[in-house]
């Protein structure tokens, strides 16, 4: 089946039948269910392991009453990674390259925060909007900037985890017809360049584990600021 | 066990980074301020010393910051409804006058 460049973020149909919400619970199904043994296998170790150490760094900074929002930034950082390194798997569809999904994640849980602090601080939470020490005829143009920046998180949250995982699996892609076409036509090339896409495949693992990783970050830190 | 290593460590010359707490990196302004505060410090003036206009509207307190956003939040919408107020004006003089 000859692909084009961009039916690998087309929403993926069986039979008439979207399976967009299919491509996104199935990760789910991939993880091991907690067990009532005192001593549990490998995998079941490994995943409490990731939980409780993830948990830990992300709650670090925050006060007391921040740590309610322990289990939404667990869980959406196990989604995001997991979405993220399934979809670096040949002909599977990555929901993460979707920007609806990455703003449905990012614009309410930004509101969140931001209503947090106004309602539980609402002092602290504006004058975060201007800088100590501003002289007096910057203070309009910095709360206009500070503003700005405010409303611009959510769109930067979304856009940058959508334009990493989409713009690598445009490059694995276009790395990989290249290879295919140029098997036959010149050989030594097409070796070299199946040794930048395999570089590149590292690369994109990694991306995905840290784009994850930046976008629960970025929301731990912005729930730090309004609590 | 030697710790001798350990504690020479402390002797050696290895440079130390002036910046003592976590930088907030969540906005530019917070960024720079608190470089700037750690680099070179902020010197706020004392509380007596803010009097008048300056006790309520100042960059260094809390209360001060809040109070200029709203302020400024303030003007800004009061701008905007002046505006549409007068385009209604406008918009009713000019209706008026191509029915007369």
């Amino acid at each position: 089946m000859i692909l084009g460049l961009f039916d690998q973020f087309f929403t993926p149909y069986f039979a008439g039948i979207p399976l967009l919400a299919i491509a996104i619970i199935a990760p789910w199904l991939l993880f091991p269910t907690p067990s009532n043994r005192v001593v549990n296998d490998r995998s079941l170790a490994a995943q409490n392991s990731f939980i409780l150490n993830f948990a830990k760094q992300i709650l670090l900074p925050l006060n007391v009453g921040a740590h309610k929002w322990a289990l939404l930034l667990t869980a959406l950082m196990i989604n995001l990674i997991t979405l993220n390194l399934l979809g670096l798997l040949p002909y599977t569809f990555t929901p993460t390259t979707q920007l609806p999904l990455n703003m449905g994640f990012a614009i309410p849980l930004w509101l969140a925060t931001v209503l947090i602090g106004l309602r539980n601080q609402p002092t602290i939470a504006l004058g975060h909007l201007l800088p100590e020490g501003t002289p007096a005829p910057l203070v309009p143009v910095l709360i206009i900037i500070e503003t700005i920046s405010l409303f611009v998180r959510p769109f930067a949250l979304g856009v940058r985890l959508t334009a990493n995982l989409a713009a690598g699996h445009l490059l694995i892609q276009l790395l990989s017809s290249a290879t295919l076409f140029l098997l036959d036509q010149m050989f030594p090339v097409a070796i070299l360049t199946s040794l930048v896409m395999a570089l590149l495949t590292i690369l994109e693992l990694a991306v995905a584990a840290i784009q994850a990783y930046v976008f629960v970050l970025l929301l731990s830190l912005y729930l730090q600021e309004n609590t | 066990m030697n710790f001798s290593v350990l504690s020479s460590s402390k002797q050696s010359n290895m440079p130390v980074s002036p910046v003592k707490t976590r930088i907030p990196l969540t906005s530019f302004g917070h960024l720079i301020t608190e470089v700037k505060k750690q680099l070179f410090g902020i010197e706020a003036p004392a509380s007596t010393e803010l009097t008048g206009l300056r006790k309520y509207f100042n960059s260094y307190t809390l209360q001060g910051r809040r109070n200029y956003v709203l302020a400024t939040y303030g003007v800004f919408a009061l701008t905007a409804v002046a505006y549409w107020m007068h385009r209604q004006h406008k918009k009713e003089n000019h209706a008026s006058s191509s029915t007369a």
